[in-house]
């Protein structure tokens, strides 16, 4: 008796995903020729050219470039080789050797790219060859710095899902219990008026009045008053962020902001609040200089002040860069660990989380706290939404973390386009910095710490990541929702959430098991941080790339057998109306994948 | 100082819940029933009351009282307060809550925190000062402190030198085990001793009888091989066992004669055949320079006649290519000291850097590479190896079961992977008792090879936990074992010995063995001497593919070896270029043309890797683009960045860096509970297909799985509560290093000479 072949194994879409280079997005593409497109992409160049890859050889090929991606095919060889690279992931294009330089191969281009490695290619010297082809990559690369426009506003893809409904604040406030007797919604800010950077709907002291909040603003740092991030429904303990206050080098006080961060604390009559200053003190106190600062003593007397001792923008873009001096191209064999140590990267990862561990310690012993660093818009973001992963079981599902995103990254003005530099071609920009990935690993790794917390898996924090640079969704474009308003992103372009919601079973972590009350305290110990070798280091062709974690992939083997029984089971049961065990007729799991075919004949393997 | 640590550590004390203090804190307890539990030979030698457990970091409030009792097997401290937030345990059989067995103590140093005075006491020793302290540092990291602040301080002092004293055996057969295991003779009509038939009932082979190697030479299709039983009685080596296997052209008259040529007339020994008829051996040095070529070209000839294509035989030196003994105990010692010793907050910062310079992952990426290599000669160039090492005693042991995890499935199994400790340790006789240092005799000699063996093994599981049929719990239960003194397996330094002092001991204990060699130790492997069944189903890893696969793949369900998809290859050359793959393997040869490229490239171009790859480098390289076959051959990557410190391991009685209701564990809960499922539902078919309803419960009793799906399936449970990153083991009551008026235990005790120097640090002080 043959059976139907099992397909819930072989058509899960796990097993015929693409390879590590090319990315992930072909699935939705239509071939045309070698080059698979997306709607609204469009070819611009073909040329013959050497791509030489650093872990094997010259390799000759063709590349193509359209305005969204490069995308390269070996023409040497039967054993494909393909390299497919968004543009928006180029930091920079520079041309290598000369007309007369010598060699075979020296004369060509480098391009350096935001997601850690490099290409190189080599072309022909004679007769200008690179021109034309430095020239395209230089102008679509870096659309914004030719007055052109980036790929998300060409893009035609549709999608079932609509992303952009999936942040609504006023849903997301009232899911936290708000507006409340204590906490009260205000439109102040509807026209951007009072704060350019922050978003329409903010929550803020039911006692303040909209007079107080303006005064308030004067003394914040570009505005940006202290606002409520997040609100502990049992304890009524509040998470609030803002900027520093502006305190100077004569240490001006201001009994507006005084009283507000009064008002605070007294909402759920906190006996202290705490201040958590991201910053080192040094850092908080070097500001004062340029007119910022911090909270003192004797203005603020309900208040305790701690500084974090995280490091600014440029500290964290200098890690980054060692640490890809040592995974790119090879691993760096020798020393590796302290190599590894000298990045500091996991010495930061580790400071930041153990601040929004100190935060979501505190609120969850009953003390509402604020959280500043100078602006209000880099380590704070990571401070708070980490917190608020910590503290709130809904942040950990796949439907929640894009709220979590949305809420504290997007709509509170984390500067993604002065961060990234998307589509901007001065890749020496100091503005530049890799906070959100910084993030991004710090929530990696707590889902490693708590493999069955979070909803959402390792592949959707590396699709995040990769669409954080493509630039072919609107979701992570400009430096803030006012910003994003007025260039209609919400009309114009597509979000990533689009994407990622209309194939949710890519990125469903099948250990999730939902807690809803259940703080996660992950150990903020370098005994249990670890590199993110499978971010970091992917692009090294020795390394296995397996789309998911085994124990993973056979987790869910294991739960499509699971289904497959309970089927036969099922009909088996209905065929003989046997009622001994009617308790097994109950329906699969929603997790597991459908197992749709019949079993006819059954192997008892124990 | 850019990053200064300050503040960094929350306050953990506020979201872990207090611990729950007993109110019944004072030392008036019903002492007359703290009795010890003993076990049959086991004598109560001294022992002290109204003692305190110290169980927390931060304050003495939740220390425990009770008596501390020091036996001829075990220090055993007997409370009736209960640990707090204990739910659960794993209970050992031979052991309770708080004892340590003897051997499992390092060191012993008492300590007067009013004097300032502090001692590491050895055997025999005299104590000048009134202990007021006392430490155990426990071979398995673990840190344990006991306070007589109220005991006598006489009885305090005797208990101390007593453990001091028994730590120390100045004889193999003040050993437990041999009281143990003699115990049972008396009296004794049964063919069981302690409960076990050792051998018997068992599906582990323990290779000590010639029909074990005959079963594994026909296994692994070994038809050239035999089984040589000219040593039988020990007669000609002392270190090898009295069977195993040699070329079947070599006859016993030869294989004498060349014996005296080897140290300690060590014959080659046949380790495995790999399918392709190339054979792994292991030989010791040859001892007469004058016979040497000779000798080796005899055994050379004799294996390559012993191969179906008469194929070449690969000498790979181990002495030469791997750390020495003394370097691998040198690197357990950092490793422990920046684990456990080292205060937690202060040695975060340098943390990767220590680890580093303990060098302990190093060695283990050594030792895989190195197996790696041999297993290309295997794997790729089909020629046999002879493993070489001076005694062939030590670096072999680890080389040859690498190599055989890797390629052989049948070494991934529960029993496969017994027997192959079996074969490749204790029967080719690694000296356990030496390196072990069970006698404390000689601190040259000890050396942690087998734990470093384990962690190869563990970086093999991480990488590919569904190939093996057992968790890292076993791994670790199997390393703790080696600090139980009553199993065969980690008693001797070879068979010969066990032999030896079981008739010595016999003799003077006036028991006959009858027909037996040796007194019968229980092996290791009979796991139900130390745990209960269901704690043993904490062995079985829900993951694995072995038998599920198989069966399920010759009917339906035909995906579950992992397959990975056909990858587009991008940014590399997948697979061996054809010029390579019909040429020779010489190391010479590489791609001319990509070595002119590449050499012409200007200066930065140095990212492009320069080095040839070499033959074995393209063979990892091949088998890394093809999909893994886990029943298939295994080979790990090797990258430093991937390889991980074996935290269940090294960190699961450190406090600090325990995840409460996280880590790995968690998620191997869900897998038990899944696995358990289906196993159930496959009985309830298995019923309709056997047409009988007979309802039966016999599942809880036959599930392999140590987590049970519950009464209402299909609703995942959220993880116990008592699951933590260092489950089944608990950090409670361990390296509770602070506190003693004011000093900080740790400052007084820092350094390298704890665990490094017994002799400096008595000297130092008293």
């Amino acid at each position: 008796m043959a059976s139907a072949p099992i397909a819930p194994y072989n058509s899960s879409p796990l097993g015929n995903s693409s390879s590590q280079n090319a990315s992930r997005e072909s699935l939705k593409m239509e071939p045309l020729a070698d080059v698979a497109v997306l709607p609204g992409e469009e070819r611009v160049i073909d040329k013959d050219i050497i791509y030489i890859c650093p872990f094997n050889a010259a390799v000759k090929g063709k590349v193509s470039i359209t305005n969204y991606r490069l995308y390269f095919k070996n023409t040497d060889s039967e054993t494909p080789v393909t390299l497919n690279v968004p543009l928006g992931v180029i930091s920079r294009v520079e041309k290598m050797g000369g007309a007369t330089s010598r060699g075979e191969n020296s004369y060509g281009l480098e391009i350096t790219c935001k997601d850690m490695r490099n290409l190189r290619f080599a072309l022909k010297q004679e007769g200008h060859s690179r021109r034309d082809i430095f020239e395209i990559l230089f102008k679509y690369a870096f659309p914004l710095s030719h007055g052109m426009q980036l790929f998300a506003f060409l893009s035609q893809e549709k999608y079932e899902e609509n992303g952009w409904n999936v942040y609504e604040p006023m849903e997301e406030y009232r899911r936290q219990g708000l507006p409340n007797s204590e906490w009260r919604v205000t439109f102040i800010n509807k026209n951007y008026e009072l704060c350019d950077t922050y978003p329409t709907i903010l929550v803020v002291p039911y006692k303040a009045t909209e007079e107080d909040l303006r005064r308030v603003s004067t003394f914040r740092s570009r505005c940006r008053i202290p606002v409520l991030s997040w609100f502990h429904k049992e304890n009524h303990a509040v998470i609030m962020r803002c900027s520093q206050p502006l305190v100077g080098m004569s240490g001006k006080r201001n009994k507006d902001d005084e009283r507000y961060l009064d008002l605070i604390r007294e909402a759920n009559g906190t006996i202290k609040l705490t201040i958590y200053d991201a910053r080192p003190n040094v850092n908080a106190v070097a500001n004062k200089a340029t007119g910022g600062g911090y909270e003192g003593d004797d203005a603020y007397q309900n208040a305790e002040l701690v500084f974090l001792d995280i490091h600014n923008i440029h500290v964290m873009r200098e890690s980054l860069k060692k640490l890809k001096d040592i995974v790119y191209p090879n691993v760096e064999e020798s020393h590796w660990l302290s190599s590894l140590e000298s990045t500091h990267w996991l010495e930061h990862i580790k400071l930041v989380l153990s601040g929004a561990i100190q935060v979501a310690d505190k609120v969850s012993s009953g003390s509402s706290v604020v959280v500043h660093c100078s602006d209000g818009w880099d380590r704070t973001a990571q401070l708070t939404s980490l917190a608020m992963l910590m503290l709130d079981s809904y942040y950990r599902t796949l439907r929640g973390f894009q709220v979590l995103l949305e809420k504290e990254w997007i709509s509170f003005g984390h500067k993604f386009a002065s961060r990234i530099g998307h589509g901007d071609k001065n890749h020496a920009d100091q503005d530049r910095s890799p906070i959100f990935l910084q993030f991004i690993d710090c929530v990696w790794q707590m889902t490693k710490q708590f493999p069955t917390a979070f909803e959402f898996n390792e592949r959707l924090l590396v699709v995040i990541l990769d669409h954080l640079y493509s630039c072919r969704f609107g979701t992570f474009l400009y430096n803030c929702e006012s910003a994003r308003e007025s260039n209609n992103v919400r009309m114009k372009t597509v979000s990533l959430w689009s994407l990622i919601n209309s194939d949710t079973s890519l990125y469903i972590n099948p250990f999730y098991t939902p807690e809803s009350s259940r703080v996660l305290y992950p150990v903020a110990s370098m005994r249990h941080l670890e590199l993110w070798v499978t971010y970091y280091i992917r692009w090294n062709p020795r390394i296995q790339h397996q789309q998911q974690s085994p124990v993973e992939q056979r987790y869910k083997e294991l739960l499509a057998l699971r289904d497959q029984y309970l089927k036969k089971l099922e009909e088996l049961q209905l065929s003989d109306s046997a009622p001994s065990s009617t308790h097994l007729t109950n329906s699969s799991t929603p997790n597991a994948a459908t197992a749709n075919q019949h079993i006819t004949h059954l192997q008892t393997p124990f | 100082m850019m990053f200064s640590n300050k503040q960094t550590k929350p306050t953990f004390k506020s979201y872990l819940p207090p611990l729950q203090t007993d109110s019944n804190k004072s030392p008036q307890l019903p002492i007359k029933k703290l009795e010890a539990k003993l076990l049959p030979g086991e004598i109560v030698v001294n022992e002290a009351n109204f003692v305190k457990k110290c169980i927390s970091t931060e304050s003495c409030q939740d220390d425990l009282w009770g008596k501390l009792v020091c036996t001829n097997f075990k220090v055993s401290f007997i409370t009736h307060n209960s640990l707090p937030r204990q739910k659960f345990q794993c209970t050992h059989r031979l052991l309770g809550e708080h004892d340590i067995p003897l051997a499992c103590v390092e060191q012993v140093v008492t300590v007067n925190d009013i004097k300032g005075k502090q001692k590491i006491l050895g055997s025999n020793q005299k104590l000048k000062f009134n202990p007021t302290e006392l430490i155990l540092y426990c071979k398995d990291f673990r840190i344990i402190r006991f306070r007589f602040d109220e005991a006598g301080p006489e009885s305090a002092k005797k208990v101390c030198l007593a453990i001091a004293h028994y730590s120390h055996p100045a004889d193999p057969q003040l050993l437990f085990g041999f009281e143990y295991v003699g115990k049972r003779y008396h009296g004794s009509t049964g063919e069981t001793v302690n409960g076990v038939d050792p051998g018997g009932g068992l599906q582990t082979p323990l290779f000590d009888c010639s029909s074990d190697w005959d079963r594994e030479i026909k296994r692994t299709g070994a038809s050239e091989w035999r089984v040589c039983t000219i040593n039988q009685g020990y007669f000609i080596s002392p270190s090898l066992p009295e069977f195993f296997v040699v070329p079947v052209s070599l006859a016993d008259q030869d294989l004498k004669q060349y014996a005296c040529c080897f140290y300690s007339q060590r014959i080659p020994l046949w380790c495995w055949n790999h399918s392709s008829g190339s054979a792994l051996v292991r030989m010791s040095n040859i001892s007469d320079p004058l016979q040497q070529r000779k000798v080796e070209q005899r055994i050379s000839s004799a294996i390559i006649k012993s191969h179906p294509l008469r194929s070449d035989v690969f000498k790979s030196d181990l002495d030469k290519n791997l750390p020495n003994i003394q370097d691998i105990q040198a690197a357990l010692l950092k490793l422990r000291q920046i684990c456990v010793i080292e205060p937690f907050e202060e040695s975060e910062e340098k943390w990767l850097s220590s680890l580093e310079s303990s060098r302990w992952m190093e060695y283990v990426r050594t030792f895989l590479r190195h197996a790696v290599d041999v297993v290309y000669m295997l794997e790729s160039r089909h020629v046999s190896v002879i493993l070489l090492e001076k005694e062939d005693r030590d670096l072999s042991c680890v080389i040859s079961c690498l190599v055989q995890l890797m390629c052989d499935p049948h070494c991934r199994s529960l029993h496969g992977f017994q027997g192959l400790i079996q074969k490749e340790w204790v029967m080719a006789g690694h000296r356990f008792l030496d390196r072990c240092n069970h006698l404390k005799k000689s601190d040259k000699e000890e050396s942690p090879l087998f734990l470093l063996f384990l962690d190869c093994v563990w970086q093999l599981w991480n990488q590919y936990p569904a190939a093996f049929e057992f968790t890292e719990v076993y791994l670790t239960v199997l390393g703790d074992s080696m600090w139980v003194p009553v199993f065969s397996t980690f008693l001797f330094n070879c068979p010969r010995q066990r032999a030896e002092h079981s008739r010595d001991f016999a003799s003077s204990k006036s028991i006959h063995l009858g027909q037996d060699q040796a007194l019968r130790f229980p092996p290791v492997w009979d796991w139900s001497q130390q745990f209960s069944l269901k704690d043993q189903t904490l062995f079985n890893n829900p993951l694995y593919v072995g038998k599920i696969a198989t069966c399920v793949q010759n009917g339906t369900v035909k995906t579950f070896t992992h397959r990975r998809s056909k990858k587009n290859y991008s940014s590399t050359l997948r697979g061996v270029p054809s010029a390579l793959r019909n040429g020779s393997l010489g190391p010479n040869d590489t791609l001319t043309r990509r070595n002119s490229l590449i050499l012409r490239l200007r200066s930065d171009l140095s990212q492009v890797r320069e080095q040839q790859e070499t033959p074995s480098e393209r063979f990892i390289r091949d088998w890394f683009s093809r999909p893994v076959d886990l029943q298939g051959l295994l080979l790990p990557q090797l990258l430093p960045s991937h390889l991980s410190v074996w935290k269940l391991y090294f960190l699961r009685w450190v406090p600090e860096a325990q995840i409460p209701q996280g880590g790995p564990i968690t998620a191997f809960h869900k897998l038990s509970v899944l696995t358990d499922e289906i196993e159930m539902l496959q009985n309830q078919l298995r019923q309709y297909k056997g047409a009988g309803c007979t309802p039966n419960n016999q599942h809880m009793e036959h599930s392999k799985m140590y987590f049970k799906v519950t009464l209402t399936p299909h609703q995942s449970p959220a993880p116990p509560e008592y699951l933590s990153s260092s489950f089944p083991f608990s950090p409670v009551g361990n390296l509770c290093r602070p506190g003693i008026t004011g000093t900080p235990l740790s400052k007084f005790l820092s350094g390298a000479k704890i665990w490094l120097s017994t002799e400096t640090l008595a000297n130092e002080t008293i």
